[in-house]
């Protein structure tokens, strides 16, 4: 057993010292080949077998979890990310009382929120938050997930663009980007409802675009309803707000033979 | 009929200096041992249905020397399942010898050792060591019981054996173990599902959600729950729970129109004497309305017997119904303790949202020009930079339909629009043809469910219940045929 504990962990050292260097295909590769050596441990999960190295086996196992998880967030892969996180989540639940607590638990909770943030995905970032112990909202890594998703719903979207700023981990820059693009086609959709027109200089501002060129750009490819005119974006919302003048005769006809044949059924 | 003249031929009780309340329910659990067993015997379940509930009734009767006598009147003395199941029970001896010679010499007890009755006699002990609150035993009796009932499979076991599945599950709770259960809970499922077992079906599912629920496990209770077989409700209370814990699971996944309909349907078909099961349902049941932006009326928080517990929920929505930030965090930290035993912090913090947006409706109604700084000092935003934040907050209350304004960016005003004359649109008729087709709908249900009334499965109706239907009936039609008179 321990022969496979020190080859694990020379792998393990080796893995870390290319990610370091930033070296990520060295890093992708050693990675495969550890997590076919895990399997050989029976005191992972799902086995959870008693065996005498296995506080050693299970702090291993997971201090590599871990590492995959943030390297998937540095090749940008959230498939990765995903299998990643829920290997690794038995270690954080069911293997708590076992093990010291990880320093970076949090952080990676945290990262996996945001991400579900980012995916829209809101029912399962509830879900999740409810497993979380109620002192976990102090964590500021925590609290920065939920914070933001407050904002997003309430849409105080500035807020959500100023949090970037502020990210507690150097891991949750890669999200925040995607967030911001998000955000960005938010803004859009409401403008257009909000206001009649807007100046060049404020929509720019608004959609967060640093010159005239990008924000006319994202107008002819995403928004082809809106116009550029003497330096003022048009909204085109003067076509919506006529009231129909017409009766939708088919319509009422079908609802009061509806009514007349139920009325009909009552003895 | 024929089942109440059986039941007064038995013996007559033997008289010693037993006090009579502790005798009469030594016969009463005899009777129901020799209905269990006619019942076992013809292999109807309704007798064991009826031999249960009879049961209910004499918990608060149950005390040691009953409980010891009963065990050695149906049970081989001496087997194995006595000497197990009087080890939970403190003996008391001088009445024990009494009640033995007594019963002895009356009648020639013959020994069942009929499953059905061994089955019996631990959910009564195991009944009686919960209600002593003797938990440890209790866990250890229900275990033992488990054991036995694996090897069983007979259809009038399967009433007293989802009862056991209720208790055992409850002992474990209450010593605050349940997660070591759920293995075992899930295979009992399987077994139920394998055996068409239906009562042991719906009652292990809700076992089995209700121990993922405790632990906050939704998403898990969400699988279990989408796959497991539905079938026709046997058990009302059963149902309820199923009713309740669904509601639960929509609401953590934002699902709130779902959620209300199972909760709201749940606190409907609750008995009226299971308070606590109401009170939580009330509870979420608020709090989804809230979330789903209505506001529960008044009457809501004062039924009966439930002012109390509903208080902090009455604040809560209060505060809602102002749209008032300050007020809302206040009413969160003075209640917080409350919610967070009731696990529903996490639902109270989507609540600010509703708060704003309900804040920003009264703006929106009541200023026809407003400048955003007076609409943020309004709304009590605490932010770095609480203009842009407004702006952006109103903006996408405007596209989602919330409140009917434009924004001048320019000006940083906002200005409300007109709201035109409703009548002359179509929104009336929309709303009437909804209504109406629920009048329907639902008139269409009930005349689909009706029946015959169930004859021999319920209790029968003796003579003086019959008589007084009767006469009530009567009194009725003559009421009615009066006012008839008198409007002529």
């Amino acid at each position: 057993m321990d022969s496979k504990i020190t080859e694990v962990s020379q792998m393990f050292d080796r893995f870390q010292a290319s990610f370091m260097r930033k070296d990520y295909d060295t890093c992708d590769r050693l990675l495969s080949q550890l997590k076919v050596l895990l399997t050989e441990f029976k005191s992972l999960p799902p086995l959870f077998q008693e065996t005498p190295n296995n506080i050693r086996e299970l702090t291993l196992a997971r201090h590599i979890y871990e590492y995959a998880v943030i390297l998937s967030v540095k090749i940008e892969d959230q498939d990765a990310f995903e299998r990643d996180f829920f290997q690794l989540k038995p270690y954080y639940t069911d293997a708590r009382s076992r093990l010291p607590p990880s320093a970076e638990e949090y952080p990676i909770l945290g990262l996996n929120l945001l991400r579900l943030l980012v995916q829209n995905r809101i029912a399962e970032f509830h879900t999740e938050l409810e497993l979380l112990p109620p002192n976990a909202l102090e964590n500021p890594c925590i609290k920065h997930a939920v914070e933001l998703e407050q904002s997003f719903m309430e849409g105080a979207y500035n807020c959500v663009l100023s949090a970037r700023q502020t990210v507690p981990h150097e891991t949750y820059v890669y999200f925040m980007d995607l967030l911001a693009k998000t955000v960005r086609d938010e803004i859009a959709g409401c403008s257009e409802k909000t206001y009649d027109s807007l100046s060049i200089k404020d929509a720019r501002q608004m959609l967060l675009f640093s010159s005239d060129q990008e924000l006319s750009e994202y107008i002819k490819e995403e928004r082809t309803e809106w116009e550029i005119k003497n330096g003022f974006v048009f909204f085109q919302r003067s076509k919506e707000s006529t009231p129909c003048k017409e009766i939708p005769s088919l319509q009422l006809i079908n609802q009061t033979l509806s009514y007349a044949r139920e009325l009909e059924r009552i003895v | 009929m024929t089942q109440d003249v059986e039941m007064h031929e038995q013996h007559p009780a033997p008289s010693n200096s037993y006090s009579s309340d502790s005798l009469s329910t030594l016969q009463h659990l005899k009777d129901i041992a020799a209905l269990i067993e006619t019942g076992a015997f013809s292999r109807e379940v309704r007798r064991v249905v009826r031999a249960v509930r009879w049961t209910i009734q004499l918990r608060k009767k149950l005390n040691d020397s009953v409980l010891s006598a009963f065990l050695n009147y149906v049970l081989v003395p001496g087997s194995e399942v006595n000497s197990r199941l009087s080890s939970y029970i403190t003996k008391d001896d001088e009445h024990d010898m009494e009640v033995d010679s007594a019963t002895s010499a009356n009648q020639a007890p013959a020994k069942h050792s009929l499953p059905e009755i061994e089955i019996y006699c631990y959910l009564l002990v195991l009944i009686f060591l919960l209600d002593k609150k003797r938990y440890a035993e209790a866990k250890a009796c229900s275990s033992a019981s488990i054991a036995r009932l694996k090897n069983l499979n007979r259809r009038t076991v399967d009433v007293l054996a989802s009862r056991l599945y209720f208790y055992y599950s409850l002992s474990y709770e209450l010593t605050g173990d349940l997660a070591e259960i759920r293995g075992n809970l899930l295979s009992f499922h399987r077994t139920a599902t394998l055996r068409h077992d239906e009562l042991g079906q719906e009652t292990l599912l809700n076992l089995l959600l209700r121990n993922y629920l405790h632990y906050n496990l939704y998403d898990q209770a969400e699988k279990l729950r989408s796959k497991a077989p539905r079938f026709e409700a046997h058990s009302n209370q059963q149902f309820c729970r199923y009713l309740f814990y669904l509601g639960k699971i929509r609401t953590i996944q934002l699902e709130y129109t779902d959620a209300k309909e199972s909760l709201l349907q749940a606190a409907r078909k609750a008995p009226r004497s299971a308070f606590g099961f109401r009170i939580q349902c009330n509870k979420w049941a608020v709090i989804v309305r809230l979330l789903l932006g209505e506001i529960p009326e008044r009457t809501v928080f004062m039924q009966k017997g439930m002012e109390k517990a509903l208080r902090p929920y009455f604040e809560l929505t209060n505060a809602v119904r102002i749209g008032d930030l300050g007020l809302f965090k206040t009413v969160a930290e003075k209640f917080a303790s409350t919610f967070s035993s009731d696990r529903t912090n996490n639902l109270i913090v989507r609540l600010r949202h509703n708060v704003i947006r309900t804040g920003l409706r009264n703006i929106s109604i009541s200023y026809s020009k407003i400048s955003l700084t007076d609409v943020a000092k309004k709304l009590s935003l605490d932010s770095p930079n609480p203009v842009a934040d407004a702006e952006s907050i109103v903006s996408k209350a405007i596209r989602d339909g919330a409140i009917e304004a434009t924004l001048d960016h320019a000006n940083g005003w906002m200005v409300s629009k007109e709201t035109g004359d409703i009548y002359s649109t179509n929104e009336p008729q929309i709303a009437f043809n909804s209504r109406i087709t629920f009048c329907l709908n639902m008139h269409n249900e009930a005349v689909r469910t009706l029946r015959f009334p169930p004859n021999s499965h319920k209790e029968k109706e003796s003579a003086e219940k019959r008589r007084e239907r009767h006469q009530q009936e009567q009194e009725l039609a003559k009421h009615i045929a009066e006012e008839d008179e008198d409007e002529f």
